[in-house]
């Protein structure tokens, strides 16, 4: 103890001890706090976390958000462009867009929109405007923002055919869209510990039988899979049945690679010195796995889940734009993208295409998140 | 450190300095020294002391964020008999072509662990064959004659059949004598021997000092040997260089080293090591540890640690002092001037 | 393989006090998987019939190059293997034997706190994601052995005797160096009171200064707390330095078996003289004076050694009936044993004195 003390006092001294302090918050870090401040180091995945929490963000509170509700249409505003939002007015805060006007061409007869200047359309923040009820559970009517006057035009990313508001559709989508990743990955994650768990642990044939099973499973084309699946959802079925089908389609298809990367975690940990000591410690099976395996690896499950996300948005985006995923009356950014497979449509209202914008970003967020994960899982190196 | 025209090459002031994220490590502050040809120059120190990067500043190889901020190092380039030219490596691009025709054909370096140096994806032979023809004009028969002789000169049995191995299928005793050939294949004038037998078992750690020494007698080459382990240091080392976080604390000569060193880590360290030859007994320790290299002791590095220290020394960073000429020491002890001006300021 | 064993001939060890631990004819065949189908083509003996026995109070030093199963015969004793066969028969504090190498899972339990093991890298053996209080307390909470108020004073306790602080212990252990990692590890083998440590390669992987300290501390703790040690290593000089006793395992065989200084100074081995010509002596001196033995060739596959004795073929004194019988361990008498055909007849040099 003495040496310990004179030695503790003399690098004090020698070194004049600013550092110590920090030095004693990085020795009790355990290892999330380690991975944390790693992780803020990382600048892209810094922002693509704060994009992903902001779009979940959107997604929860999508009645707050979105100025409409989605099944909300006008049909005096069928394919409006969008409008440009204005927040001063005179040098006072008070938004407004400007209203439509809308012409004939002389020569199709096809009515033709454009932004009418000399139409204000009054704004408000915490708008009181359709009433709802939040995660069908609190009734309200305030919206983020929306046109004082209710009958008014207010379409931030345009119209659809309906005349629906493509900007409340994109958020009320998030919802089904994002947590269709979730679930997913929650579901494959699910099956992927248990297997690759059993393949890991128990080893031997057992392992072997799943390992060869994994192979062939992975062998077969993901697409034709996903569609004959998603064919034989019955018509009659109700939405969230469907949806929860189609998470289920989409996670068959995840499992194995996470069971592959749980199994191979499972296999190197056996041999590290430390858990040779706690085996021989005594510690029982059970606490072996959840105290002392499992948390040398959650860090990197993590990671690989976020990376995984993407696959499934992108994968109910897929089905539902080929119709075989889910169907109207839900919206999902697949379903939205429905409207978009005429190539004329897309030509003319170019606006439709929003969707796809938030399925690009989401998708690149979370990419650049869990790119940022995955460097962090080690702090130890 | 008399300068006579067997110098091979001459460290001058080396500074090495790492420039991370937490800060900056002067894993080299200062270091001077130099290698004799036909001589073997032991590093001795710690882990952290900055032996095996002083090695790899002879190579221009530090590894990032490392990099050589001040300093020379000289090599005397043979040119024909009585002539030298003098290339100051550390003024070198790294990328450079000079550098590279120096690398493996005049300086050859082999590490603690030959996989590291040593392609898994071909095989042995292939290896030593591409050094040779990258370095000298033989064609690929002349190449081939080649690595076998030196396969067959660094005691490897059976040389034809090991030439076309893949590395893995070798023992780590013959992987490191196939570094070795590798190394000497281009006949350096110096060659670099980091830690080459701390992986090894002691028989076979025996074999490979054999033959180094004797390859060095053949080819009259300078050895920079890195290690830890002082009974190596004592059986190949001519001179010795004791680092300790950074600095060479005392240099000498492999006997004076060991029978009358004067800087009190030098003494500590050679007073801690069990011996084979002495029965147990309590062995005497230098306290504490070797600090983070964040955390460098001011003064004399050594200080905190020093069963010696005076309260000057966590004030002033010694000197090197010429004790002979063949003999110098980094310690406050033996400066007598720098203590008195301590003293003065302090009156 | 002949039943004719050392056991009966180790009993000098068994009439002065009963050994603590007595390894009798171990045996650790790990099988060779290929394919597929788990189809065994062959065995690595990494353990052949090994037999000694550890005396209580004493450190027992098991010596020799990589892959000459020390570690495995390490790993058996504290049951991290089951032995394929052979037993290792502990004396229990109640001066009751039990064989550990038959004995259940459960039933180890109560012997694992006993038999405690100290691993050679601190930074491997040490997980990195719990605290130290965590690590060194686990062994206590898993087995009940005291409650939570005592736990925390017994750890601060056992980290005190193996220097290093207990306002430390809800640190993490990337905060500590190398050298305190391994006091954490000691701490760690420590905290039930064992009776015997198996320490494997427990100083190998530390600096100098820091190999000191941690001999020190082990030799104080042995005084201590009346440990008994099996010190496995490859380091000659440690070895000499710790042990009181020595053996010398050869390709999974036991060779040679003596008390410290003797087996130094006086081997009776071949293999055990080309060792101590080996070390390199930290004096340079003695170089002059050398006259190494050199080895030929390498170490015998384990999966397939030479017939007769698994060192005639580097042996330099290797006669015809090397080649064919391969010999037993016996006693020389003194509590010296080994394992060569012609020990009564060889000249054999131990360490260059300095």
């Amino acid at each position: 103890m003495t040496i310990n003390e004179i030695d503790l006092a003399l690098a004090n001294r020698a070194s004049g001890s600013p550092a110590i302090e920090s030095d004693v918050r990085v020795e009790v870090a355990s290892q999330w706090q380690l991975m944390w401040w790693k992780f803020k180091r990382h600048k892209l995945a810094m922002f693509g976390g704060t994009l992903v929490l902001f779009f979940y963000l959107l997604a929860i509170f999508a009645e707050f958000f979105a100025p409409f509700q989605f099944t909300t249409y006008n049909d005096q505003y069928v394919y409006a462009p969008p409008q440009m939002i204005h927040f001063f007015r005179d040098g006072k805060l008070s938004p407004y867009v400007y209203g439509y006007k809308f012409e004939r061409d002389p020569i199709s007869y096809k009515k033709t929109w454009a932004i009418d200047e000399s139409v204000i359309v009054p704004l408000r923040f915490f708008n009181r405007g359709d009433p709802y009820k939040l995660w069908g559970l609190i009734p309200s009517d305030v919206h983020l923002v929306g046109p004082v006057n209710a009958k008014d035009p207010f379409y931030l990313l345009g119209a659809d055919k309906s005349g629906r508001d493509v900007f409340s559709r994109i958020i009320y989508s998030a919802r089904v869209s994002l947590t269709v990743g979730l679930v997913g990955v929650a579901i494959s994650l699910t099956i992927g510990i248990l297997v690759g768990g059993v393949s890991g642990l128990v080893g031997g044939v057992l392992d072997n039988v799943i390992q060869r099973l994994i192979e062939v499973l992975i062998s077969i084309p993901t697409l034709p899979v996903w569609l004959a699946l998603a064919a034989m959802v019955p018509l009659s079925w109700s939405a969230l049945r469907v949806y929860f089908m189609i998470t289920l389609i989409l996670s068959l298809v995840g499992w194995m690679g996470m069971a592959r990367v749980v199994r191979s975690k499972f296999l190197a940990l056996r041999e590290e010195d430390f858990i040779m000591l706690a085996r021989l410690d005594g510690v029982p099976m059970g606490r072996m796995i959840t105290r002392h395996m499992i948390p040398s690896f959650l860090s990197h499950i993590i990671a690989s889940i976020t990376l995984s996300i993407p696959g499934m948005i992108l994968g109910e985006t897929a089905l539902s734009f080929l119709g075989l995923g889910l169907r109207p009356p839900v919206v999902s950014w697949g379903v939205m993208l429905q409207d978009t497979q005429k190539v004329a449509v897309i030509a003319i209202y170019p606006w439709l295409l929003f969707p796809a914008v938030a399925v690009i970003i989401v998708v690149l967020a979370l990419n650049f998140l869990g790119d940022g994960l995955r460097d962090a899982a080690d702090p130890y190196q | 450190m008399a300068d006579n025209n067997n110098t091979l090459v001459q460290v001058r002031d080396l500074k090495i300095h790492f420039f991370t994220n937490e800060g900056t490590v002067q894993a080299v502050d200062g270091v001077t020294f130099d290698i004799r040809n036909g001589q073997t120059l032991c590093m001795v120190g710690e882990s952290g002391c900055g032996k095996s990067v002083t090695a790899r500043a002879l190579l221009q190889i530090v590894h990032r964020p490392g990099k050589i901020v001040d300093g020379d190092i000289i090599l005397y380039r043979k040119r024909s008999h009585n002539q030298t030219e003098e290339v100051n490596i550390s003024k070198l691009e790294p990328k450079g072509s000079v550098i590279r025709s120096i690398r493996g054909k005049e300086i050859s370096m082999i590490f603690q662990e030959p996989m590291t140096s040593l392609s898994p994806m071909y095989t042995v032979g292939n290896q030593i064959m591409e050094t040779i023809r990258l370095h000298t004009k033989a064609d690929k028969n002349q190449a081939r004659e080649r690595t076998l002789e030196m396969l067959k000169f660094v005691g490897i049995p059976r040389p034809e059949r090991i030439i076309d191995e893949y590395p893995f299928r070798l023992s780590g005793g013959m992987r490191q004598r196939a570094m070795i050939a590798m190394a000497l294949s281009c006949n350096p004038s110096l060659l670099i021997a980091d830690e080459p037998t701390t992986a090894l078992d002691v028989t076979t750690q025996a074999q490979i000092i054999d033959l180094m020494q004797g390859l060095q007698k053949d080819y009259d080459m300078g050895i920079l040997f890195i290690t830890h382990d002082l009974g190596v240091v004592a059986e190949v080392a001519d001179n010795v260089a004791v680092m300790y976080l950074g600095n060479v604390v005392e240099y000498s000569d492999v006997r004076t080293i060991f029978h009358d060193p004067q800087h009190p880590y030098t003494q500590s360290l050679l007073r801690s090591i069990p011996k084979v030859t002495a029965t147990r007994e309590k062995l005497e320790v230098i306290r504490g540890m070797v600090p983070s290299p964040f955390r460098r002791p001011s003064g004399c590095p050594f200080h905190p640690r020093c069963p010696k220290a005076m309260p000057v020394c966590s004030q002033v960073e010694p000197h090197t002092i010429d004790l002979t000429e063949n003999h110098q020491v980094r310690c406050l002890l033996y400066d007598k001037s720098a203590r008195n001006s301590v003293r003065e300021m302090a009156q | 393989m002949t039943e004719q064993t050392p056991q009966s001939q180790l009993s000098p060890a068994v009439n002065n006090g009963q050994p603590l631990l007595e390894v009798r004819n171990l045996k650790m065949y790990f099988p060779i998987v290929k394919g597929i189908f788990g189809k065994i083509t062959g065995y690595v003996k990494a353990a052949d019939e090994v037999s000694f026995s550890i005396r209580p109070g004493e450190t027992l030093g098991l010596v020799g190059e990589s892959g000459c199963g020390k570690t495995t015969v390490g790993r058996c004793i504290v049951r991290a293997y089951k032995p394929t066969a052979g037993n290792i028969i502990y004396r229990r504090a109640d001066e009751t034997n039990v064989d550990l190498a038959k004995v259940d899972n459960k039933e180890l339990q109560t012997y694992r706190k006993d038999i405690r093991i100290i691993f050679q890298d601190p930074f491997s053996s040490l997980n990195p994601r719990m605290n130290v209080y965590e690590i060194i307390s686990e062994v206590l909470r898993v087995n009940n052995m005291c409650s939570p108020k005592e736990m925390e004073y017994l750890v601060a306790n056992t980290m005190e005797q193996c220097g290093l602080r207990p306002e430390y212990m809800r640190r993490y252990p990337h905060a500590f160096s190398g050298g305190e990692r391994q006091r954490i590890g000691i701490a760690h083998a420590l905290v039930t009171s064992p009776r015997l440590v198996v320490c494997d390669e427990a100083v190998s992987g530390l600096d100098v200064s820091v190999r000191a300290q941690i001999l020190n501390l082990m030799e104080d703790l042995r005084r201590d707390m009346n440990l008994t040690y099996l010190f496995i290593s490859h380091d000659l000089s440690v070895i000499r330095h710790i042990c009181d006793r020595v053996a010398v395992m050869y390709v999974g065989k036991l060779v040679e078996l003596a008390d410290a200084n003797t087996l130094y100074t006086n081997p009776l081995h071949p293999y055990t003289e080309s060792l101590m010509s080996a070390v390199p002596i930290p004096n340079p001196d003695v170089r002059e004076r050398k006259n190494r033995i050199r080895l030929e060739g390498e170490v015998a596959d384990p999966s397939n050694p030479p017939l007769g004795c698994y060192f005639h073929p580097r042996c330099r004194y290797a006669r015809e009936r090397c080649k064919t019988e391969t010999p037993v361990l016996r006693d020389m008498g003194n509590d010296h044993f080994v394992a060569c055909h012609f020990a009564d007849e060889l000249e054999l040099v131990g360490v260059r004195m300095a």
